[in-house]
């Protein structure tokens, strides 16, 4: 177990920075994912972590040991990379012994803990077929077992779960989580899958073209994003974005758009301070911070359209199309707007945001 | 508001689909929290990848001292008068008499002329062979045979033929005469007839090639647009020429340039059949090279012949790496 | 799971069209085999009878073909009269020598050229893929001046050397589409495991070895079947099956029985480990422009 610190790094391919000026500690027994979208370094940063990669600038340590220049066979890591990379070769159970051969762990102490992990993973009926012979989910399985079976230092996982299908994907997200408290041991998690990270990690560093956005815990991720960037990437359905002009002084300040005028709350002004000067703002409300009603309930509500209707079984997704933008609200299965009807959207003032129209980061 | 609502329904569904992804996308766009303007301090260099290039070194030796020291080698030579005894430097003779060999001009004519009637046959032959292969319950089978000819030495073949072509004992020779296409003299004697005796084998030989290339080739032809085409109302014939054929093109390309370069690199069962004759009816350039160079020795001559051929092979290899590096499939 | 063929619909068309192509299959199939059949028999006969032919026109009398007695003769004088047995060892050690020069250098610089990226990658390459592509002939000239002066001209390892310009080129240019399948992040998991990276690269080898051993047998093939390099390049010390069966053809005297029994002699071996390597022989003939 280890705490892992990247402090500074650098990543170059050529000409290109693929990662810039990365901070980052994990700490001792954390579950840390690493979210973006592709491209944005979040592999690169695995791979320096694991060793596969030569690090531009800057430095990686576990614990105090900087391990810039140790190769990965000397970092004490177990990885599980994104196509498994199983050797096919090889049965189930040398698979998962080959970390321990390698070390030239004994024989009776190799059949222990493979077996342990098998049954941990409950693979132990799978040790003695190929890899070829194996579904998606009990590949990714054997690869997980190959990474516990050592106990190293650190876990390094590469969207290990991203190529099975939605169901499974579901039940692995649990057992991953659960596999990391039972070890305690330190994890590192790249993923583009937002969901996941929110779901499975203890903290979550978002990373975009090679710069960190924000870490945080997820909560504080999902809730209080530093940018715009970060808001609408997590969260599905997506946070909900409409450029309004900010207008009053003093105590008094809301924001405007063609159809409604929104006073924001008291504290809210604060943490809004200099910025009414400029005259516009980003405001963003996740869908399920807005409600629906077909009848005006304050003056204070935006008046639509209703776009389409979308039942996601316990909840519906409506789109209301509010002047040239679209919305989306989550209500109740038994909302009975029809597409075309006029309706009524009130924010819950709590839960929105209100990001710079320049360089997107957040107010509040 | 749009005029979104002014839409009958079913095109507003329509719209709404189209719709639904710009609309949330459109205002989430990249918003570094802070520019990081800096480069790194310290930066470290890549590391040198030094054992790769001591792994290629071997190889890349043994090439050098095959390959290109005798390049270097050819070019000296064919400024040269080369014979046994040693060289006598003649400058750019060799090539100017090149220009007034006919025997040269006429080698790069008929080998033009063989190579076209092979790729002529072959694709034709090969193409069919593997549309009828193709749809055979014992594909793997015929597969195998048809392997069989590429596996007989190209000198162990002309010797059969030659067997066969026999004017007094040879089957194919009674086979033809019987079906009235030849008369009493061997096909290989005649300066007319001879250069299809050759081309006869080239295609025995090498047609499976054509076909195992095309046969990969209708295993890529996207199954989709055959069905939506039949779906359109097509023939099996108009999907033959209109999806099949198309797709086809590429791996083609690839098969009828492989052909053609070997061509130019394999005379062992001319040599074996004809020689070049009757006549010089057969004498290909490769095969007219042969002949300066190892019956007469002329090898400063013949170095010069040989960088003309090496030239445009490298040229027809330039285009056929070209071809080998686009995705294959899709339309031509 | 759809079916592997799209449908057809019997039409009075598509069973003209079906006869048509069995007739054409079955007559292209006489065309390729036919001649590996008259070989064949022909080996086994005696000269009178193999010069036997029924008259111009006379389609009936194809009979004559089988009406002979076996004999062995062609093939027990092959090795009395001439020396096939040293030939076929040339042939042996030739192909081998190459073959096993070739893949050994050309995996270690397939696997480089297929792991690591440098400037001035694609010329090497081109330029190792057209020295496999060069004209034979054009070659030789170059190579015969060369190995006459080093005293190659003649001897085993000359033309050893000299198949090595055709299958180096080709094992490196097969072997490194190969090793372009086989992931690299096999070799990184291996690495992250414990091992060294040559201990990675070693654990991927017990995935490649059919194939490189399907390419060693390839080059084999090549070189086997050469006979332009060992008509000039062994000419005289080290004679090979495809030159010794062609001087079996002399002005006053052409042994057909000898050669015929020659032409088995080279070729059976090489049909045989073409069906043990079946499944690389495609991708092999075509440069791996096609696998199956």
């Amino acid at each position: 177990m280890a705490t892992v610190t990247i402090r500074n790094v650098w990543k170059y391919y050529g000409e290109t920075p693929a990662v810039k000026d990365l901070n980052i500690t994990c700490p001792d027994g954390s579950f840390v994912s690493i979210l973006g979208p592709s491209g944005c370094g979040k592999s690169s940063t695995m791979r320096m972590i694991a060793g596969l990669e030569h690090i531009s600038s800057g430095d990686i340590l576990f614990d105090d040991v900087r391990v810039n220049d140790l190769a990965p066979k000397d970092r004490d890591v177990a990885m599980v990379f994104e196509n498994y990379a199983l050797y096919p070769h090889k049965s189930v159970y040398e698979n998962i012994a080959n970390p321990l051969r390698l070390r030239d762990v004994k024989e009776a102490t190799i059949k222990e803990r493979v077996e342990g992990a098998a049954k941990l993973l409950e693979i132990g009926h799978l040790l003695g077929r190929r890899p070829h012979e194996l579904s998606g989910g009990q590949k990714q399985r054997v690869a997980i077992g190959r990474a516990i079976v050592r106990e190293p230092k650190l876990f390094l996982f590469d969207e290990p779960i991203a190529h099975l299908d939605a169901k499974l994907r579901a039940h692995m997200r649990g057992e991953i989580k659960h596999l990391q408290r039972t070890l305690g041991t330190t994890m590192v998690y790249v993923t583009h899958d937002q969901l996941e990270a929110l779901s499975m990690a203890d903290y979550i560093a978002v990373m975009h073209d090679g710069e960190l956005q924000q870490w945080g815990t997820p909560s504080e991720i999902f809730n209080n994003p530093v940018n715009a960037w970060v808001a609408g990437f997590v969260g599905e359905p997506a946070m909900n974005f409409l450029t309004c002009g900010i207008k009053g002084e003093g105590d008094k300040v809301s924001l405007m758009h063609r159809n409604f005028e929104i006073p924001l709350l008291a504290g809210q002004v604060r943490q809004l301070n200099g910025a009414a000067q400029t005259g516009t703002a980003r405001m963003g409300v996740r869908p399920d911070a807005l409600s629906i009603s077909m009848t005006k309930p304050d003056e204070a509500a935006m008046r639509g359209e209703i776009f389409v209707n979308e039942l996601l079984g316990g909840d519906m997704l409506v789109e209301v199309a509010l002047d040239d933008c679209r919305i989306r609200v989550k209500t109740t299965p038994e909302f009975a707007g029809k597409p075309g009807e006029a309706c009524y959207l009130t924010v819950n003032r709590d839960k929105w945001h209100v990001f710079d129209a320049g360089d997107g980061h957040a107010y509040f | 508001m749009t005029d979104v609502s002014s839409l009958s329904g079913s095109t507003r569904d329509m719209g709404a689909q189209l719709f639904r992804a710009r609309a949330h996308s459109v205002e989430v766009e990249a918003r570094p929290r802070a520019e990081i303007s800096h480069k790194p301090r310290n930066f470290n260099p890549p590391l040198p990848k030094h054992y790769y290039f001591y792994l290629m070194a071997p190889a890349i030796a043994i090439l050098a001292f095959i390959s290109l020291y005798p390049f270097f080698w050819l070019i000296i030579m064919s400024l040269q008068d080369v014979t046994i005894g040693g060289g006598e430097w003649v400058g750019l003779k060799n090539y100017t008499k090149l220009f007034t060999d006919a025997r040269f001009l006429e080698g790069w004519v008929l080998l033009a002329k063989y190579s076209i009637m092979c790729l002529g046959l072959q694709v034709g032959l090969g193409v069919t062979l593997a549309v009828v292969v193709n749809s055979s319950r014992y594909e793997k089978y015929l597969v195998t045979a048809l392997l069989m000819p590429m596996m007989m030495a190209p000198a162990v073949a002309g010797l059969l033929w030659l067997f066969l072509y026999n004017g007094t004992f040879g089957w194919y020779h009674w086979l033809l005469q019987s079906a009235g296409i030849l008369d009493s003299a061997s096909i290989l004697a005649g300066s007319n007839t001879a250069m299809y005796a050759i081309v006869l084998v080239d295609v025995w030989q090498w047609t499976p090639l054509i076909t195992i290339i095309a046969l990969a080739g209708l295993k890529r032809v996207p199954r989709d647009q055959l069905e939506a085409n039949m779906v359109d109302g097509a023939s099996p014939l108009r999907n033959f020429f209109a999806i099949i054929l198309p797709n086809l093109y590429p791996v083609l390309l690839i098969a009828v340039l492989l052909r053609f370069m070997d061509n130019f690199r394999f005379i062992d069962s001319l040599l074996v059949l004809t020689g070049g004759g009757p006549g010089s009816a057969t004498k290909i350039l490769p095969v007219y090279l042969f002949e300066v160079a190892f019956k007469f020795f002329k090898l400063g001559r013949g170095a010069a012949i040989a960088l003309t051929l090496l030239l445009v092979t490298i040229l027809l290899g330039k285009l056929l790496v070209r071809v080998f590096e686009k995705p294959q499939g899709g339309k031509g | 799971m759809a079916s592997r063929d799209v449908v057809s619909y019997d039409t009075p068309l598509s069973r003209v069209l079906r006869i048509l192509a069995s007739l054409f299959l079955a007559l292209y199939l006489v065309w390729t085999l036919l001649p590996f059949v008259v070989m064949f028999v022909s080996s086994f006969k005696d000269m009178l009878e193999a010069f036997k032919l029924p008259a111009v026109g006379d389609w009936a009398g194809i009979t004559v073909f089988f009406e002979f007695t076996p004999t062995f003769k062609h093939y027990t004088s092959l090795f009395t009269e001439n020396s096939f047995g040293t030939y076929i060892l040339n042939s042996l050690i030739a192909a081998g020598g190459s073959a096993l020069i070739s893949v050994v250098f050309g995996s270690l610089a397939a696997y480089s050229l297929s792991r690591v990226d440098f400037k001035g990658k694609q010329d090497l390459f081109f330029w190792i893929i057209s020295t496999r592509m060069a004209p034979v002939v054009a070659v030789m000239v170059p190579l015969y001046a060369i190995f006459r002066s080093l005293d190659l001209v003649g001897t085993l390892p000359g033309l050893i050397l000299a198949y090595t310009t055709f299958n180096l080129p080709f094992a490196i240019w097969m072997l490194k589409g190969f090793f372009d399948n086989v992931p690299y992040a096999i070799e990184e998991a291996q690495m992250v495991d414990g091992a060294t990276r040559f201990e990675a690269f070693r654990a991927i080898l017990p995935l490649v070895a059919p194939g490189i051993g399907a390419f060693i047998v390839l080059c084999v093939l090549f070189a086997w079947n050469d006979f332009l390099f060992a008509a000039i390049i062994g000419s005289g010390g080290a004679k090979t099956l495809p030159v010794a069966t062609r001087e079996l053809v002399q002005p006053q005297n052409i042994q057909w029985g000898s050669i015929m029994a020659a032409g088995v002699v080279t070729t059976a071996p090489m049909m045989l480990l073409g069906l043990v390597i079946r499944k690389y022989l495609v991708a092999g003939l075509t440069m791996g422009a096609v696998k199956e």
